[in-house]
C-alpha cells in the first residue's frame, strides 16, 4: 500500500495504474492537497466538494471554453484541427462547451428537448429496447455487459432519438470512443491521428444527415437542431449557424452516449458484486421511489464523468491556493462524491442517503449534463427491467482483472464478462 | 431581424396575461417582493430574472435538478397545489431539506390566483 505522501509526490491521473483504480489518490488530495498540480497532467486537479461548487458557480472566472477546448487534443491541437478542416467538412468548436452569454443562448436550444416532462414520454419505446436486448442475451448465460448490452443499448435510444440508422452502430460506437478521446489526455499522436480520420467520416455522416433534414425536416432531433428558433429572456427569437449545429448533433450523439453506456456498465457490475442490492431491487421493481433512489446512488457511487475540464481566466484563490490565470483544472467529481462529511460511509451503496442526488455525477452550475434526464430514465428501466428477467449475475472474471478505457475524464469499464441465469 | 414580428406577438400575448405580486425570502433571509411579475411566466424564472439569492436553476426549468427549491408559505399551498410524480422524485433527491410545502419553482406558472404568493428559497 502506498502512503498518501508518496501518492501525492509520484502519482499521476495519466498513468494507467492510477487512472484505473483512482480511489487512494482521491483520498490522499482531499486530505492533504485538495487543489493538487498533476505535473504530468499539466493541470491542477480538484478534490473537495466544495471547491468544485465554487468553481461551478462561477462560469466567467472558470472557463469551460478555455479548459474544454485547451484539454481538446492537448498536444497535438494544430494537428488535428488541420485534419479535421483537410478531411472532415471543417473545425467546428463545440458550441455547448462555451461561457456566459454565448452559452446561455446554445443552453436554452438544448434543454427544450430534454425536460423531464419529455422523457416520461420515452419510457414505453426505451422499455422495449431494453427488454429486447435482454431478451436477446438471457438464454446464453454469458454475455459481455458492455459490448452485448450496454453499448447498443445507448446508441439504439440516441438513433432513434437523433433520427439516424440503427445500422449504424459499429461506427458510431467507434465515433464515440474517437471524440471522447480527445478530451482523455491519453492518446498519443498515432492514435490521435487515427481518431482524427473517424470524426472526419462521422462529420461528412452528420453533415449529409443535416442537409437532408433541411430539404425535408422530419420528428427527430436532428430536424430540432436544423430549424431551431430560440426565443430569449428579451423576447428576441434566435437561429444557430450551420457550424454550431454541426457541433451540438456532434454532442448529442457522443455525450449521451458513452457516458450512459459506461452508467449501464456500472449496473451491472454493482449487480454482480453486491448480490444484497440486486436482492433489493427484485422486491422492488414496483417501487419508483426506490429505482430512482437506486440510479442516484449509482451515479455517486461509481460516476461515469470523473474529471471535465476549466480554465481559470484571472487569478483567483481556491482551496486556500493562489491560482494564475491560465491554470488548467480538472473537476473530480469522482473524488467530490467519496467525501465523508458530504457522504458519511462514502463506499457504502445507500439508497436511503437523505441527500442523495447531491452528487456531482452531473455536474452542476449552468453547465450541469443538459441530457440528465434522459440518461437517469435509461438506467433506471434498465435497472428494472434486468432484475426481472435475469438472476445470479456474477463476474466472469476476478474483479482485479477488470480494465477501463485510457482516459481522465471518464472511468468506463472496457470489457465486463458476467454469467447469469433467465429468471422463470 | 428576422421574428420581430413572433417577438411582438409573444411578447403582446404575455402582456395579456398581466403581473402579479410574489414575495420571495432568498436563501440568506431576506426578504423580496417583485411587485410586477409577469403571469405566464415559472416562478423559477421570475425568481432568476431578479437575481433571488438560492434560486440556482442549473437544469434550466427542466424539472431535472432540485436547485429551484422553495417552500410555498402558509395557506398557500393548497392554491398552488402538489408536485406531481416527476417533481417529487428530484424533491426526493434532496430529503434532507425537503418539507411538506417544498415545490421546484420552475413547474410553479403564475397566474392571477397567485397574486400575492409567498414563498422562502430553500437551502441548496
Amino acid at each position: 500500500m502506498t502512503d498518501s505522501a508518496t501518492l501525492l509526490e509520484t502519482a499521476s491521473m495519466t498513468d494507467p495504474v492510477i487512472s484505473a483504480r483512482p480511489r487512494p489518490f482521491y483520498a490522499a488530495m482531499r486530505e492533504q492537497d485538495p487543489v493538487h498540480y498533476d505535473e504530468k497532467l499539466g493541470m491542477y486537479l480538484i478534490a473537495r466538494y466544495e471547491d468544485i461548487q465554487t468553481i461551478q458557480q462561477d462560469p466567467i472566472t472558470y472557463s469551460v471554453n478555455k479548459g474544454y477546448h485547451t484539454q481538446q487534443a492537448a498536444g497535438f491541437q494544430q494537428e488535428f484541427q488541420d485534419i479535421l478542416k483537410r478531411d472532415g467538412g471543417g473545425y467546428f468548436p463545440d458550441a455547448i462547451m462555451s461561457d456566459p452569454p454565448y452559452h446561455t443562448r446554445i443552453r436554452k436550444l438544448m434543454e427544450h428537448a430534454f425536460t423531464a416532462h419529455r422523457v416520461k414520454e420515452l419510457e414505453p419505446r426505451i422499455t422495449k429496447v431494453v427488454t429486447d436486448l435482454i431478451d436477446s442475451v438471457a438464454d446464453k448465460g454469458a454475455a459481455d455487459a458492455i459490448h452485448d448490452f450496454s453499448v447498443p443499448l445507448t446508441i439504439r435510444i440516441i438513433c432513434e432519438q437523433l433520427g439516424l440508422d440503427w445500422d449504424m452502430k459499429d461506427r458510431i460506437q467507434r465515433w464515440s470512443i474517437a471524440v471522447t478521446a480527445q478530451i482523455g489526455r491519453m492518446q498519443d499522436r498515432a492514435e490521435m491521428i487515427g481518431h482524427a480520420k473517424e470524426i472526419c467520416d462521422l462529420q461528412h455522416y452528420l453533415i449529409a444527415k443535416m442537409k437532408e433534414r433541411q430539404a425535408d425536416p422530419r420528428e427527430d432531433m436532428i430536424s430540432d437542431i436544423v430549424h431551431a428558433k430560440i426565443a430569449m429572456d428579451d423576447g428576441s427569437i434566435q437561429t444557430l449557424t450551420f457550424d454550431e449545429a454541426v457541433s451540438l448533433v456532434r454532442a448529442l450523439l457522443i455525450a449521451g452516449n458513452e457516458t450512459t453506456a459506461t452508467a449501464l456498465g456500472n449496473l451491472f457490475y454493482i449487480l454482480a458484486t453486491q448480490p444484497e442490492i440486486a436482492d433489493l431491487l427484485k422486491t422492488s421493481v414496483d417501487d419508483d421511489r426506490l429505482l430512482n433512489r437506486f440510479v442516484e446512488e449509482l451515479l455517486r457511487i461509481e460516476p461515469p464523468v470523473r474529471g471535465l475540464s476549466r480554465m481559470t481566466t484571472k487569478q483567483v484563490e481556491l482551496g486556500g491556493k493562489t491560482l494564475p490565470a491560465g491554470a488548467h483544472l480538472l473537476l473530480m467529481y469522482a473524488s467530490a462524491n467519496d467525501q465523508e462529511d458530504v457522504f458519511p460511509s462514502p463506499r457504502a451503496f445507500d439508497i436511503n442517503r437523505p441527500n442523495v442526488g447531491r452528487h456531482l455525477s452531473f455536474g452542476g452550475g449552468v453547465h450541469r449534463c443538459v441530457g440528465l434526464a434522459l440518461a437517469r430514465m435509461e438506467i433506471k428501466v434498465a435497472a428494472r427491467e434486468i432484475v426481472r428477467r435475469i438472476d445470479n449475475i456474477k463476474l466472469a472474471i476476478p474483479e482485479s482483472e477488470i480494465t477501463y478505457l485510457p482516459t481522465v475524464a471518464t472511468q468506463s469499464i472496457a470489457k465486463l464478462p458476467i454469467t447469469f441465469t433467465r429468471r422463470s | 431581424m428576422a421574428g420581430s414580428k413572433n417577438t411582438q406577438s409573444w411578447m403582446e400575448s404575455l402582456a395579456l396575461m398581466g403581473t402579479v405580486s410574489v414575495t420571495f425570502v432568498d436563501v440568506n433571509g431576506q426578504a423580496r417582493v417583485v411587485p410586477d411579475a409577469q403571469a405566464g411566466l415559472s416562478l423559477m424564472e421570475v425568481g432568476k430574472a431578479n437575481d433571488v439569492a438560492g434560486i440556482l436553476a442549473d437544469c434550466g426549468g427542466a424539472c431535472s435538478c432540485a436547485t429551484c427549491h422553495v417552500y410555498v408559505g402558509e395557506d398557500w399551498m393548497p392554491v398552488v397545489g402538489p408536485p406531481d410524480e416527476i417533481e417529487f422524485a428530484l424533491l426526493d433527491m434532496v430529503a434532507d431539506v425537503m418539507q411538506d410545502n417544498s415545490r421546484l419553482s420552475c413547474q410553479i406558472k403564475l397566474s392571477a390566483a397567485l397574486d400575492g404568493l409567498h414563498v422562502i428559497v430553500a437551502p441548496n
